[in-house]
C-alpha cells in the first residue's frame, strides 16, 4: 500500500472531511480573489457593452429552466383533473393533495435503467428525444409573457415559431425508425403524417391574423390587441380560432388526435422502446408542447398578456422612490408578519382549548399571517408592476386553454388515423383557405390595410 | 449439482439457429430456457415463423407479398382482453390477414374436471369466463341435472335467473367500458366499474364472493336470499334504469365513437351462422336466436322479455344490442323479484353423487352467447368427459374474416366489440 | 322428446345409422361411422324438414377403447338438440372427415379436437395445434396421457420438479389399474 493509502486509512472521518474540503476551500478562495481582481472587470465591461447578449442568455436559461415546473404542473393537472372527471380522486398521498407527484415522476424517470433495444441505432436513438424536446422549447423564445418579458422580439416571430415547431417531426421520425420495432415505426410514421398534415391549416389560419395586424412580430401582435377584450383577434377571426384550436390539438398529439400514442393498439407508438430519462424527455416535450400551443393561441387570438377590460395601467405606489417608504417596506412587512403571527397564534391557543398546543397554534398563526402578508405583497406587486399583471393575465388565459386540452383528453375517444387525415385535408384545409380569402377580401373592401411595422 | 436428465428431441422439431452452437456455450447457469444477449443477436432476423409451417393455411398466411409486414399484437398488450396474440399481416396500415394464436391461458380445465367430483367441477369451471362466472356454473349444472334427473325447486330457479341477469348487466356494463377504453376514451370504463362494483357487492352479499362465485349447486343454489342482498338490490333497482340511460348516453351520441364503430366489422347473417357465432353478435347480425327463447331452460318460459335484434351487424350494432339487453335484463330482474316463490333453494341429493352412466348436454345463454356443457358419466363420482363449449371461442373465430381490409386501428374496435374473454377461449 | 324428429331422421339418414336413435328428455342422439359424416351432416343441414343449421358444438371424446367425435346441432324445426356421435375411430390413427365444408366455424373446433386428442380431420385446411405450443408432441385429453411422461419432450425440460420424468405410478399394461373405460352404452 502506498503512503497515501495508509494515511487515508488511519484518518478519522473528520480528518478525512477536512483533508478534502480544506484544499478545495483554499482553491475556491484563491480562485474567487483572482477572479474578482483580474477576470471580473473585463468581463463586466464586455457584458455591459453587449447587454442584449446578456439579456438573451438570461432569457434562454430562464425559459429552459421554467419548462420543467410547467411540465410538472401540467402533469399534475392532468392526473388530478382527469381523475375528477373519472369520478375518482387521483394522487393524494404524495405531498399536500398529491402535489409532489410530478416531482416523484421526474425523479423516477431519472433513476430508471438506461438501455437501448438490441439492434437499435444508438446515435439516432439517443438524439431523437433531444430533438423533439428542443424543437418544442425553442419556440418559447418569441412568446411574450408580459410587456417586456420575451426572449427575443423577432419581426418574423410567427414564422420562427412554426418553423421550429415543425422540427419535432424529425424527432418523432428518428425515434420511430431507430427503435428497431415495428410498433415504433408505425407510430413514428403516423405521427409524422399527422403533424405535417395539420401544420398546413394551422399556419394558414394564422395568416388571417397577420393580415389584420400587418406584422409577424408576436409582441406587436399582442400590442395591437391591447385595450379591451373586444379588440382581441378572436372576435374578428372566429373561424380561425376554431381551426387553430383543432389543428393545435393534433399538433400536440393530444386526444382526440393521439393516434401516435394510442396505447390500445401500438402500445406507446414511437416511444415504445424508450424508458427512463429518454422517455422523460418525450413526456416533457409533449406537455410543454401543450403549454406552448395554448400560449400561442392566447398570444395570437386572445390578447396575450393584455387584460380583458381596460385596466388602469400600473398605479405607481411610490415605494421605491426616494420620497416614499423606499426599502423600508421590507422590515415593515416583517414586523407586520411577527405581530400578526403572535396575535393569531395567541387567539388560536386561547380559543382552541386543549386541542392546540402552543407551538402548533403559533405555527398555524405563522401560516395564516404568512399567507396574508404574501397575498398583500402580491397584490401590491400586481398593482405596481406591469409585468406582474402581464404574467398573471397571460398565465390565466393560457391555463384556461391547457385545462380545455386536458378536459378533452378525459372525455373524448380517439379518432382513427384515416379519419384524422381526411379531416385535415378535406375539412380544415379548405376552411382555413376560406378564412384567409374572406379576411383578405374584407380588408381590401373595407379599405383598411393595417400599417406594417 | 444434481444431474440433469438428457434432453430427448422429438423428431419433428427443427433446430433453432441458436441451438446449433455447442451446448456449453449457450446454457445459462440457472435456467436453460434463458437466452443470453449474444444469442438473441444471432436470432435478430430470424425467420417468421421460427418453425416450418405445418398446414396449408399457415403457409398461405406466412408468405409475405410485396410490401407486407408481420406485426404482432402480442400476448402482453394493454388492450387484448386477456392474453391473446394476433399476428397481423399488414400492408402499410391496412390489414391483409390475421392469425390469432391462442393457448396462453390454457389451464386444462377439462382434464382437471375429469379428476374432480361433480361438486368440485362447479368450482373449477368458474374461471373460464371470469367476467360472468355464474353462467358457466349454470351450464355445467344444467348438464348434470339432466344426467341425474334432478328437479330444481322453483325458488332456486328464480334465484338463479335473478343472479344470472344481474351478472349479465354487470358483464355488459364492463363490455361498454372496455370498448370505450380500446377506442381511447378514458372515462366510460370508470363509470362502468362503478356500476359493476355495486353489482359485485350485491352478489358478494348473496354468494360470498365478488367474482368467482361458486354459487350454483346441482339441484339449486348454495344459499337463500338474505337481507343485505335484498337491500342492496333494492337500492340498485331504484336507479338502475336511469343509470343505464346515463351511461349509455356517454357514448351513444359521441360523434367520434359512432364514426369509429359504424360500418366497421360487418358480420352478416350467413357469416354469423356459418361460424357458429351465438349471443349478442348473432342477434346483431339479424338472427333472433336466444337460448332463453329457442330452447328455454329454468323459468324463462314464465318471464316476459323481448329479444332485441338488429340488422346491421357492425360494431355499433353489437354495442347497441348489449345496451338493449341490459334493459331487458332489468325487466327480468323486476319480474323475478315480484314473482319469487317460497320454498327450498336446494334439492335433497346424496353427498356422494354417482349418476347413472350416460350422456347429457346442457346449454345456457351467457352474455357472450351459448355456453354448452357435454358430460359423459361412467357411473363413478367423477365425470368421464367434461366438454365445455365456449361462445367467445366461436366469436373470436370470425376475426380472421372480419379484420382483413380494415385498418390497424380497427383491430381494437372489432375485437373489443365481439367481447372475447380469454379465459373462456383458452379454457 | 320429439318423436317426429326420430321419424324424420330415420326417413332421411336411417340407412347410415349405426345404432338405434336414442332420445332422452330434450336430446336426440344418433350414431354414425366416420365415412358417413359428410353425407349425414349435409343431409341434416340441408333437408327441408330437418334444417339443423346451427352447429352448437364439436367435441372429441376418448372412450378408452375408441375415439369419438360428437356434434351437437340445433334447428328451428325441432325443440330437441341433435347429437351425432361418430364412433369407432381407432386410437392409433383416428381420422374423421371435416365439417368445415358446411360450417367455417368448425375449423377451430376441429383444431381443438386434434390438439387434445390427435383426431385428424381430413379436409381441414388448418389442422394445427391451437392451445398447446406448435412443437408439443402429446395429446393431453387422451386417457393415456401422463404429465411426467411428457416432460422429457417439453422445451423447459426438467427444470421444475413436475417436469422431471419419474417412473409412472400406474403401470400401463396392468389391466386392473390405469385407463378408465367408457360405459358400454
Amino acid at each position: 500500500m502506498t503512503f497515501a493509502a495508509r494515511t487515508w486509512g488511519r484518518m478519522s472521518l473528520t480528518a478525512r472531511f477536512t483533508a478534502i474540503l480544506l484544499p478545495l476551500a483554499v482553491l475556491l478562495a484563491v480562485g474567487t480573489v483572482v477572479g474578482i481582481v483580474f477576470i471580473l472587470p473585463p468581463t463586466m465591461d464586455f457584458l455591459g457593452a453587449n447587454l442584449p447578449l446578456v439579456r438573451f442568455a438570461v432569457a434562454v436559461v430562464g425559459i429552459l429552466v421554467l419548462t420543467i415546473p410547467t411540465a410538472f404542473v401540467l402533469i399534475y393537472m392532468e392526473l388530478k383533473v382527469i381523475a375528477r372527471m373519472n369520478l375518482r380522486v387521483g394522487p393524494n398521498r404524495i405531498g399536500p393533495w398529491g402535489a409532489a407527484m410530478s416531482l416523484v415522476h421526474g425523479f423516477k424517470v431519472l433513476t430508471k435503467e438506461d438501455f437501448a433495444p438490441t439492434g437499435a441505432d444508438l446515435t439516432v436513438f439517443t438524439l431523437a428525444p433531444v430533438v423533439t424536446f428542443l424543437a418544442s422549447v425553442m419556440t418559447l423564445l418569441v412568446i411574450p409573457f408580459a410587456p417586456g418579458l420575451f426572449g427575443q422580439d423577432l419581426n418574423i416571430g410567427v414564422l420562427y415559431f412554426f418553423a421550429m415547431g415543425g422540427l419535432s417531426v424529425l424527432g418523432l421520425l428518428m425515434a420511430g425508425w431507430a427503435s428497431f420495432n415495428k410498433y415504433s415505426l408505425l407510430g413514428g410514421l403516423r405521427s409524422a403524417a399527422q403533424i405535417v398534415s395539420y401544420e398546413i391549416p394551422l399556419t394558414i389560419s394564422v395568416v388571417g391574423v397577420i393580415i389584420l395586424a400587418g406584422t409577424m412580430s408576436m409582441n406587436a401582435l399582442v400590442l395591437k390587441q391591447s385595450g379591451s377584450a373586444l379588440d382581441w383577434f378572436a372576435f374578428k377571426q372566429p373561424l380561425a380560432v376554431l381551426i387553430f384550436f383543432i389543428a393545435a390539438t393534433a399538433e400536440a398529439n393530444r386526444t382526440p388526435f393521439d393516434m401516435t400514442e394510442a396505447d390500445s393498439e401500438i402500445v406507446a407508438g414511437f416511444a415504445t422502446e424508450y424508458s427512463g430519462m429518454r422517455f422523460g424527455f418525450f413526456f416533457f416535450a409533449e406537455y410543454v408542447n401543450v403549454f406552448i400551443v395554448s400560449a400561442l393561441l392566447v398570444t395570437l387570438f386572445f390578447g396575450g398578456w393584455t387584460a380583458p377590460f381596460d385596466w388602469p395601467w400600473p398605479y405607481n405606489l411610490n415605494w421605491l422612490d426616494a420620497s416614499g417608504i423606499g426599502i423600508l417596506w421590507l422590515p415593515i412587512a416583517l414586523a407586520v408578519l411577527v405581530i400578526a403571527t403572535d396575535i393569531l397564534g395567541a387567539a388560536i391557543w386561547l380559543l382552541g382549548g386543549r386541542s392546540w398546543s402552543a407551538p402548533a397554534a403559533f405555527g398555524l398563526g405563522l401560516l395564516i399571517a404568512g399567507a396574508g402578508v404574501t397575498a398583500a405583497a402580491g397584490l401590491a406587486c400586481f398593482i405596481a408592476f406591469d409585468w406582474v399583471q402581464g404574467i398573471f393575465w397571460f398565465m390565466a388565459k393560457t391555463y384556461v386553454f391547457v385545462f380545455t386540452f386536458v378536459w378533452m383528453r378525459g372525455t373524448l375517444p380517439r379518432v382513427r388515423v384515416d379519419q384524422l387525415m381526411g379531416f385535415a385535408w378535406k375539412w380544415l384545409l379548405p376552411a382555413s383557405l376560406l378564412n384567409l380569402f374572406v379576411t383578405a377580401a374584407a380588408v381590401i373592401i373595407l379599405n383598411q390595410p393595417a400599417t406594417p411595422r | 449439482m444434481p444431474t440433469r436428465p438428457t434432453r430427448t428431441k422429438p423428431q419433428a422439431e427443427e433446430q433453432r439457429p441458436s441451438e446449433q452452437r455447442p451446448p456449453e456455450q449457450h446454457r445459462s447457469e440457472d435456467d436453460p430456457r434463458i437466452m443470453l444477449d449474444r444469442e438473441i443477436t444471432a436470432d435478430l432476423y430470424a425467420p417468421i415463423p421460427p418453425y416450418p409451417t405445418q398446414t396449408e393455411r399457415e403457409a398461405e398466411f406466412y408468405t409475405r407479398g410485396d410490401g407486407e409486414m408481420f406485426i404482432n399484437i402480442g400476448p402482453h398488450h394493454p388492450a387484448t382482453h386477456g392474453v391473446l396474440r394476433l399476428v397481423l399481416k399488414l400492408s402499410g396500415e391496412q390489414i391483409v390477414d390475421v392469425d390469432p394464436v391462442l393457448g396462453y391461458l390454457h389451464r386444462g380445465v377439462e382434464k382437471i374436471c375429469e379428476n374432480s367430483d361433480y361438486y368440485h367441477v362447479i368450482d373449477q369451471v368458474d374461471p373460464l369466463e371470469y367476467v360472468s362466472s355464474l353462467f358457466q356454473e349454470w351450464a355445467a349444472v344444467l348438464s348434470f341435472e339432466q344426467l341425474m334427473d334432478v328437479e330444481v325447486p322453483r325458488r332456486a330457479e328464480y334465484i338463479r335467473v335473478l343472479s344470472g341477469e344481474l351478472l349479465r348487466v354487470a358483464s355488459h356494463t364492463l363490455y361498454m367500458g372496455f370498448l370505450a377504453l380500446d377506442l381511447g376514451g378514458l372515462t366510460p370504463i370508470l363509470y362502468s366499474f362503478i356500476e359493476r362494483d355495486e353489482i359485485m357487492e350485491m352478489l358478494a352479499a348473496l354468494t360470498g364472493a365478488r367474482m368467482l362465485f361458486n354459487y350454483f349447486r346441482i339441484g339449486g343454489v348454495n344459499g337463500d336470499l338474505n337481507h343485505e342482498f335484498m337491500s342492496r338490490l333494492g337500492d340498485w333497482m331504484s336507479r338502475a334504469a336511469k343509470q343505464t340511460e346515463a351511461n349509455a348516453g356517454l357514448l351513444n351520441e359521441n360523434e367520434i365513437f359512432v364514426r369509429r364503430t359504424r360500418g366497421v366489422g360487418v358480420m352478416d347473417r350467413q357469416m354469423a351462422l356459418r361460424f357458429g357465432v351465438t349471443g349478442g353478435n348473432l342477434r346483431a347480425a339479424g338472427v333472433p336466436f336466444d337460448i332463453r327463447r329457442a330452447h328455454p331452460y329454468s323459468v324463462y318460459p314464465e318471464l316476459d322479455f323481448n329479444i332485441p335484434t338488429r340488422d346491421e351487424g357492425d360494431s355499433l350494432a353489437r354495442y347497441l344490442i348489449r345496451l338493449d339487453e341490459v334493459r331487458e335484463s332489468i325487466k327480468i330482474i323486476d319480474q323475478c323479484l315480484h314473482n319469487m316463490p317460497d320454498g327450498p333453494v336446494m334439492a335433497r341429493l346424496p353427498r356422494l353423487l354417482r349418476p347413472r352412466p350416460g350422456r347429457a348436454w346442457g346449454a345456457c345463454e351467457g352474455p357472450r352467447g351459448m355456453l354448452g356443457v357435454y358430460t359423459i358419466s361412467d357411473g363413478s363420482d367423477q365425470p368421464f368427459r367434461f366438454r365445455i363449449h365456449d361462445p367467445s371461442f366461436m366469436n373470436l373465430e370470425t376475426v380472421p374474416s372480419l379484420l382483413p381490409g380494415n385498418l390497424l386501428a380497427d383491430t381494437m374496435a372489432i375485437v373489443a366489440s365481439l367481447d372475447p374473454v380469454l379465459g373462456g377461449i383458452d379454457k | 322428446m320429439d318423436r317426429t324428429l326420430k321419424r324424420r331422421l330415420e326417413a332421411r339418414v336411417g340407412s347410415q345409422l349405426r345404432g338405434p336413435i336414442r332420445q332422452r328428455k330434450d336430446q336426440t342422439e344418433i350414431r354414425i361411422q366416420a365415412g358417413d359424416v359428410p353425407d349425414v351432416l349435409r343431409t341434416v343441414h340441408d333437408a327441408v324438414d330437418l334444417r339443423f343449421e346451427i352447429l352448437a358444438d364439436l367435441a372429441g371424446v376418448d372412450t378408452g377403447e375408441h375415439m369419438q367425435v360428437v356434434y351437437h346441432l340445433w334447428s328451428e324445426t325441432s325443440p330437441d338438440w341433435l347429437r351425432i356421435i361418430v364412433d369407432g375411430l381407432s386410437r392409433e390413427d383416428p381420422r374423421c372427415p371435416s365439417a368445415t365444408f358446411l360450417w367455417t366455424g368448425a375449423e377451430w373446433l376441429e383444431r381443438e379436437a386434434y390438439d387434445m386428442f390427435g383426431i385428424v380431420f381430413e379436409g381441414n385446411r388448418d389442422l394445427r395445434r391451437i392451445f398447446m405450443p406448435p412443437d408439443y408432441t402429446s395429446f393431453p385429453l387422451r386417457k393415456d396421457f401422463l404429465l411426467p411422461d411428457d416432460a422429457a419432450r417439453s422445451p423447459g425440460e426438467g427444470v421444475r420438479h413436475v417436469e422431471r420424468p419419474y417412473a409412472p405410478a400406474i403401470v400401463a399394461d396392468d389391466p386392473a389399474a390405469g385407463i378408465r373405460r367408457a360405459p358400454a352404452s
